[in-house]
């Protein structure tokens, strides 16, 4: 009788400890029976909740089912915004202490919630399969997808072999008042001028840009995409710094639309780390795990994006460096974006805003 | 409600009338009344202030204080203001903005006036047609409108193809890109509302004064500027005022068309400026007291033509419906002004997203695009995830909202109107506050005011029917208080002097005269909240879909095409739900004669 309640007792006990496990210890897990220990968990816990930049239908509901079919006891709920609203939205709801978010991505967020103090380190050992631009030197986060900004041009006004290859050439009298781009900070002037200046120096970089103003670039607050469109549509014939990928979906749909690296092109990343209240972290480990995996990432590649994953080219190689039409590449990391991120925008600002 | 109708109704025989007549006519009534009255203002007054003071609160606290990045409060600090009027002190974005304000202000009441004038007090042909463009140009939305503008007035577009071919120029002939581009797209997008607003009133316009002045031997020209424009006054002041502040905050039109041009207004500038990280809500919550600043100066002014209100009724006890005028042979004059009317605010838009929907990616209308013709785009559009949750929830929304709004507001206007109570400077203010905020401060406000206190809607449609109640309750007053400045004061006295008890009066007298602006509110409160995006796109959580931010997840990767497919999908469904408001006001028409 006492033997069955010192079992009982050190059965409830044992549960109770792996229950008292923190988001700390589930997240930094190397044990040999780490992936064990999850799968429990994450079946007790049932769901998890992923805050979310990417694009419901085109990826986010993809991964959601892969997910799911390989750990068919875990439901992924997701909540949809850009990397401001994620983080209001998460910090609002950190300060009222009510713990929602498992999972969170985007080019800013990880960075914005960790400095808030809201960030979990994690380990997974899919992080090792990435390159050192790829991944937090401290685990806060690993990288999902890459967005390679280039210039977008329409194929209609501008023949093959004018098309500007380098910084030099878009000093040409011919692009005067030709060029267009955004001033949003993620892309636009900012990254450009950002991208001048790591690949230059500042110095020279600021002199290029002094004779770039000379070339009245048009300018517009639109997302990158509506930057893109405006130029298959004829107002202007060149973008600076659009998605690379934007311009071949929209060629492939028979659009006057064609891409142009200037070597070294600016890549941003969309992060993905875990939160550190993150009510279920198993299932959330689990997810990072599978988003960070080969498998994951054919999804991501699936759904035509650009896969972080050195070994996962993009659905069209040669969108991605070593596809054959770019190699160098500037990796923007959310900290640099943090940092140097502000310098980049007040120069351009003060250079070609009235 | 509105069962026992016109005249009847006003020599109500008292038996049908439930208090006793041996109450007297005076005494008791009277003070039951007022009794009455004080319970409807407190009431009122408890669920506007609880609705609006919150994000009031937290727009001050933000704007004197600085925020960690956790989103705490830090520091006491002055520096949001001071940043504010340095940007002021570079007086162009300023003048930009006023400049840009009066003129959608007064081009918009322009357009919408004449339109509403023609449709609802002469004998135009093809009338019916003056509500359904302004609904029908609500469906679309807003941003594809504004795309769509740009497209047929940009570089490249076909206006300006058409005039470089007539006047034999080489360069484009029109730039949309400057502050005349920005007033007309502005003006062009609230001229629907003008028109609802103002049709309201002029539907309800007692005709005694201009019969009067045209038995004087005044002519049409005379009378109208004499007579109806004057009566019309407090109407166009608050068409004039709303639109001024609409557009003073607008970001969108000075985004899109202002700054390729070069043209930057307030919003603009502190758009740029608060692209820095982390982001400084202090600089909004600036903005927004410095916007309640402008606001409560225009309202002044308001109140100061307003006050006496005496000189407006339109609607009298003498019997009305606004004679119609005969035009003659001008007929056709507006109806073409009218045709022209919906051409460019329907047809044109519609006929571009339509375009830019049936293509795989956008082009200039040509020959050879037309070879290109896919249904590809609705095929996504119709697959989207959860789009028929979210056209419910949306619906749900704008239906709840709606009627809420258009209830509460009825109640306050009438106490603002027909009463002398103490505290009701107090109501006034309430249901004008929400007209201040930006809509993602609001959003951001409601958002936390419900995350810390222990009522438990954050994460369902409850948070954003509250949120959209608050964000349109001036909208719905604005409706209401017209409507109820212009029926005379008399049409209730005769009722209490019959003895009617105060919810009778309200309920057999009140309410049925204001049908139809009530009505009016009602539709375009329904159609806002089922485009809101600014507050959606924060308090939509993952079990509560809604439609506009839907449409904004097709826009922010997809292509036109994509968006312009839902465009048109939605634009069927609102137009189907204007048809029937339109079926339902025509027989509540036939009802009143």
């Amino acid at each position: 009788m006492s033997l069955l309640l010192a079992a009982t007792l050190s059965a409830v006990l044992l549960t109770q400890i792996s229950w008292a496990a923190t988001v700390e210890e589930v997240a930094v897990l190397k044990s040999s029976d780490r992936q064990k220990i999850l799968v429990e968990g994450a079946k007790k816990e049932g769901k998890f909740s992923f805050y979310t930049t990417l694009i419901v239908d085109q990826v986010v509901r993809p991964l959601k089912e892969a997910f799911e079919k390989e750990y068919p006891f875990v439901q992924v709920e997701f909540f949809r915004g850009n990397s401001d609203r994620i983080v209001q939205r998460l910090l609002s709801e950190y300060q009222a202490k009510r713990y929602a978010a498992d999972v969170i991505d985007g080019t800013t967020t990880t960075t914005l919630v960790r400095r808030a103090g809201y960030a979990q380190k994690f380990f997974s050992p899919h992080l090792a399969e990435y390159p050192a631009e790829l991944k937090d030197a401290q685990g806060f986060w690993g990288v999902a997808n890459l967005y390679f900004h280039t210039l977008g041009y329409n194929t209609k006004m501008v023949k093959p072999n004018e098309v500007p290859k380098s910084y030099e050439d878009l000093l040409n009298p011919r692009w005067k008042g030709q060029l267009f781009w955004s001033t949003g900070r993620g892309g636009g002037g900012p990254l450009f001028i950002g991208n001048v200046f790591l690949s230059m120096g500042e110095s020279a970089g600021k002199a290029y840009v002094q004779k770039l103003k000379g070339q009245n670039i048009a300018k517009t607050t639109a997302s990158a995409r509506q930057v893109l469109d405006l130029v298959i549509a004829g107002e202007y014939p060149i973008a600076l710094q659009i998605f690379n990928h934007h311009a071949y979906i929209s060629k492939t749909a028979g659009a006057p639309s064609e891409w142009q690296p200037i070597e070294p092109v600016a890549a941003t990343i969309s992060t993905i780390g875990l939160t550190k209240y993150a009510p279920h972290p198993h299932a959330a480990m689990l997810f990072l795990d599978f988003v960070l995996s080969k498998r994951g990432q054919r999804v991501y590649q699936a759904s035509n994006y650009l896969p972080a994953h050195p070994e996962v080219s993009a659905l069209q190689a040669d969108l991605k460096p070593g596809g054959g039409r770019f190699k160098k590449v500037n990796y923007i990391n959310p900290d640099d974006q943090f940092e140097k991120g502000n310098e980049w925008l007040e120069y351009f600002q003060s250079q070609f805003l009235k | 409600m509105a069962k026992q109708q016109s005249s009847e109704t006003y020599n109500l025989p008292l038996k049908s009338h439930p208090a006793p007549q041996a109450r007297g006519v005076f005494g008791l009534s009277a003070s039951t009344r007022f009794d009455a009255q004080t319970c409807v203002l407190i009431i009122v007054s408890v669920i506007t202030g609880y609705l609006v003071l919150p994000p009031l609160y937290s727009v001050l606290q933000t704007s004197l204080f600085t925020t960690k990045l956790t989103g705490e409060l830090d520091e006491f600090t002055l520096r949001y203001y001071q940043e504010l009027f340095r940007e002021l002190q570079v007086l162009g974005p300023f003048l930009n903005t006023v400049y840009f304000s009066i003129g959608s202000a007064l081009f918009a009441t322009i357009i919408g006036g004449v339109v509403a004038w023609v449709v609802t007090r002469t004998d135009t042909p093809l009338r019916g047609l003056g509500y359904f463009t302004a609904f029908a140009s609500f469906g679309t939305p807003f941003i594809l409108y504004t795309i769509g503008w740009l497209l047929l007035l940009g570089k490249a577009g076909p206006v300006n193809y058409w005039l470089r071919t007539l006047l034999n120029q080489s360069g484009p002939v029109l730039n949309v890109y400057s502050l005349w581009g920005m007033v007309l797209v502005e003006s062009f997008l609230w001229s629907p509302f003008v028109f609802l607003m103002l049709a309201a009133s002029f539907r309800s316009m007692d005709p005694s004064l201009e019969e009067a002045s045209a038995a004087c031997g005044a002519r049409l020209w005379q009378t109208l500027r004499r007579v109806s424009l004057r009566l019309m006054l407090p109407a166009f002041f608050s068409v004039i005022l709303l639109i001024f502040i609409r557009s003073f905050e607008s970001f969108e039109i000075p985004a899109l068309v202002g700054l390729p041009g070069d043209i930057r207004v307030l919003t603009t500038s502190i758009y740029l400026d608060a692209q820095r990280m982390p982001p400084t809500y202090g600089r909004a919550g600036a903005f927004s007291v410095l916007l309640m600043l402008v606001v409560a100066a225009t309202l002044y002014l308001y109140f100061r033509v307003t006050r006496e209100g005496d000189k407006f009724h339109t609607v009298t006890g003498k019997g009305y419906r606004p004679t119609v005028i005969q035009l003659g042979g001008w007929r056709y004059v507006t109806g073409a002004l009218l045709l022209l009317y919906s051409f460019v605010l329907l047809v044109l838009p519609f006929l571009i997203v339509l375009w830019a929907s049936l293509l795989p990616f956008y082009m200039q209308p040509s020959l050879e695009a037309f070879s290109l013709f896919t249904l590809k785009n609705f095929i996504t559009a119709i697959h989207f995830p959860k789009i028929t949750d979210s056209i419910k929830n949306s619906v749900l929304l704008g239906l709840g909202s709606a009627s809420v709004v258009m209830l509460l507001t009825t109640f306050a206007s009438w106490i603002l109107v027909r009463t002398k109570l103490r505290g009701r400077w107090l109501l006034d203010l309430l249901t004008t506050l929400p007209l201040l905020f930006p809509g993602i401060v609001m959003g951001l406000a409601i958002m936390r005011f419900y995350l810390i206190v222990p009522i438990p809607i954050y994460g369902t449609l409850w948070i954003l029917l509250v949120a959209f109640i608050t964000r349109y309750i001036p909208y719905g007053i604005r409706y209401t208080h017209s409507g109820l400045l212009q029926l005379h004061r008399e049409l209730e006295e005769a009722a209490y002097t019959s003895g009617a008890s105060w919810s009778n009066a309200m309920r057999r007298i009140t309410l049925p005269l204001l049908t139809p602006s009530f009505l009016g509110g009602w539709v375009f409160v329904f159609l806002l909240s089922a485009k809101e995006l600014s507050m959606s796109i924060l308090l939509a959580g993952p079990q509560t879909p809604v439609v506009s931010v839907a449409i904004f997840e097709l826009w922010e990767n997809g292509q036109v095409g994509e968006l312009a497919a839902f465009g048109v999908i939605w634009t069927v469904i609102l137009v189907s739900v204007a048809i029937i408001y339109y079926l339902i006001a025509r027989r509540y028409g036939i009802q009143q004669h």
